[in-house]
């Protein structure tokens, strides 16, 4: 028993429970005790230990652990505690509750020895980040919260199916690297993990409810879901080739949409799935290498890509808004969340001394020495795009462009500050200090990030596509816009499918409703006096109670016997 | 950005320079290696490439009214 409640993920899904007995003025505290536990077990319990339990027949391993599961593990737990501090003046009850819920599921997953296990607390992922989007409590999101739940639900619905097969058809259940064949299980599990993992063409939910989400819940969101189905791609999938086609294809795919966008949350959400495709490309390659890259560039990319959403959502949280269009100009008045985004923007960009240069140049050389020169160009266009999307443009037109902002600012509270601080202090030491995250990945490869070569590449690359930003950035000015994605597909058929199977459905229903009345109107009105119909020669204004048959009906029963009599004799 | 900014990164750029053609003079791992100042150029131009492709896939295909979906 003890050992089940000491699972990191169980963990946090207790906090959450827990948290909800409290009042508004504790919980906040008790929010972060519970990461903090999670990340002492995870340090204290040594690589191989196992928690087993079983479930009917199912021999379950609830708990595993190994490099790769704590390189999550504590990545997860350390988010979950910095999003905590950095959401620690919001006092709803429910958001609370989900995204500790929700983190709970991410490490549930990365500890999951086994695929019932893991489908369990994938849902409760699924389940508990839906509330992050419907806290918000307006119609748009609603519906938005309504499509994300719809798209996991089919996510999870695949997985689950691919893992009753893959039992069936392997008899076991234990989570291991599968090889690459293409059977009905394989497949249904790897549609599974790639929804959670926004392959295009199954992003759309990313893009569509991240930047829709509350404001500390968009943080929880980019930090677990996608990583979380990284890591099992990691885990199941290292090596399946057409990754790499698909990874190469998000890293573009979310580029263009980053460069396109003008709403910054809208931005840093397609820049995950740019940032994604790395990793989905590096697990295609599947060396140590780049496995190696993969999960350090998941590491990283925890690091930084929630220093940028807080650094926004900073912004969004003083300026009241997230468009572009009425941002501009607040370097002078919110100085320092620029310089806290600026670290983020320089690390996502791999720039040298920032933490994503560790761990890009690990993905994209794993790729030009595999074998893959073209699809390492690709990931430097990537690159290219990177930092002209989210290193240049968005910090640009949100901080400077105008003289000065003009708008009302509300005070950013300091948690928000520590929050923002500690990811990029985090940044910044990855970035000068490599070998601390290095030691701690799956293989010894013996990569070296700071070569002549790697310096002088990112360099020029870094400073060329900004002297081309400059003179090309009034062609990205913001405008209010709306940016279709395939999502169009089924946010636009929707009207006509809801026409087609409600509405119309609905309509004949309503119309044999009326008609069934009308007839039974009819009829009982008919029938509610038969004697008038049954002698016609009386006065209609009898009624029943009071009627009696009296000579006329006598006179028509004579009548109508006779024409019988008449009738039979005749024919 | 003002002139210093401009004679700074001037600068950077020379230094990446000098490098490739001192320290990475023999450097071959790539075809493109052989090409002076490849990544300079590549960054330059895929930068203007990706800002002219994605204002014509915003301005054709992808952009719409602020309340097309309401």
């Amino acid at each position: 028993m003890i050992e089940f409640i000491t699972i990191p993920g169980v963990i946090l899904i207790i906090g959450a429970a827990v948290i909800s007995l409290f009042s508004e003025r504790v919980r906040p505290v008790l929010f972060l005790l519970f990461p903090i536990i999670a990340a002492l077990v995870i340090i204290t319990r040594p690589e191989g230990y196992t928690v087993n339990g079983s479930l009917l027949n199912y021999e379950l391993v609830l708990m595993q652990t190994d490099s790769l599961s704590n390189l999550f593990g504590i990545v997860f737990a350390l988010g979950a505690l910095v999003a905590g501090i950095y959401a620690f003046h919001m006092k709803e009850l429910g958001q609370q509750i989900s995204a500790l819920a929700y983190a709970g599921g991410a490490l549930g997953v990365v500890y999951a020895g086994d695929l019932l296990t893991l489908i369990i607390y994938w849902e409760i992922m699924a389940l508990a980040s839906t509330w992050l989007i419907w806290a918000r409590r307006t119609p748009e999101t609603d519906a938005s919260g309504m499509r994300y739940l719809i798209y996991h639900i089919l996510g999870g619905g695949l997985l689950f199916a691919g893992i009753l097969w893959h039992s069936v058809v392997e008899g076991s259940i234990l989570i291991e690297a599968i090889p690459m064949e293409y059977t009905p299980a394989n497949i249904l599990m790897l549609l599974g993990v790639a929804v959670n993992t926004a392959i295009i063409p199954l992003h759309t939910w990313l893009s569509d409810a991240y930047p829709k989400a509350t404001h500390t819940g968009t943080i929880f969101m980019s930090i677990f879901t996608t990583k979380t189905a990284v890591y099992v791609l990691i885990r199941m999938f290292a090596g399946w080739e057409l990754l790499i086609f698909f990874g190469a294809a998000m890293a573009v795919y979310g580029i263009y949409y980053a460069v396109i966008c003008k709403d910054m949350r809208e931005i840093l959400s397609y820049h995950i799935i740019s940032q994604v495709g790395y990793m989905v490309c590096a697990v295609g390659i599947g060396t140590d290498l780049a496995l190696n890259g993969a999960a350090a560039h998941a590491y990283n990319n925890i690091l930084y890509k929630s220093l940028m959403f807080m650094a926004v959502t900073a912004v969004m949280y003083s300026a009241g808004s997230s468009k572009m269009f009425h941002l501009g100009g607040l370097y002078k008045k919110l100085p320092w969340v620029l310089g806290l985004y600026v670290v983020g923007g320089l690390s996502i960009s791999g720039i040298p001394l920032f933490a994503g240069f560790i761990s890009k140049g690990m993905v994209i050389d794993a790729a030009g020495y595999g074998g893959h020169e073209t699809i390492m160009l690709v990931l430097l266009v990537a690159s290219v795009g990177t930092w002209l999307s989210v290193g240049l443009k968005l910090p640009y037109f949100t901080w400077f462009d105008k003289e000065e902002f003009n708008g009302e600012l509300k005070p950013i509270p300091v948690n928000m500050y520590i929050a923002m601080g500690l990811l990029a202090f985090a940044c910044i030491f990855y970035g000068v200090f490599p070998t601390a995250l290095y030691t701690f990945l799956p293989f010894e490869t013996g990569y070296e990030p700071y070569t002549v070569y790697h310096v002088v590449e990112i360099t020029q690359i870094a400073l060329l596509t900004f002297v081309a930003f400059w003179f090309l950035r009034k062609k990205l000015a913001p405008e209010l816009t709306t940016v279709l994605d395939l999502d169009w597909f089924y946010r636009k058929a929707a009207p006509s499918v809801r026409a087609l199977f409600v509405t119309r459905v609905d309509n004949f229903y309503d119309r044999v409703e009326d008609g069934i009345l009308a007839l039974a109107d009819y009829l009982s009105k008919k029938f509610k006096n038969p004697m008038l119909w049954l002698n016609p020669f009386t006065d209609k204004r009898n009624e029943a109670s009071r009627y009696s048959p009296s000579m006329e009906v006598v006179m028509s029963f004579i009548i109508l016997s006779f024409l019988v009599f008449a009738i039979v004799y005749l024919v | 950005m003002k002139n210093i900014h401009w004679i700074i990164l001037g600068i950077i750029f020379i230094v990446t320079l000098a490098l490739e053609f001192t320290v990475l003079a023999g450097y071959d791992s790539h075809w493109w290696n052989a090409i002076p100042a490849f990544y300079a150029i590549f960054g330059f131009v895929i930068c203007y490439a990706l800002v002219y492709s994605a204002k014509f896939i915003a301005k054709k295909i992808v952009n719409r009214d602020i309340n097309y979906y309401d």
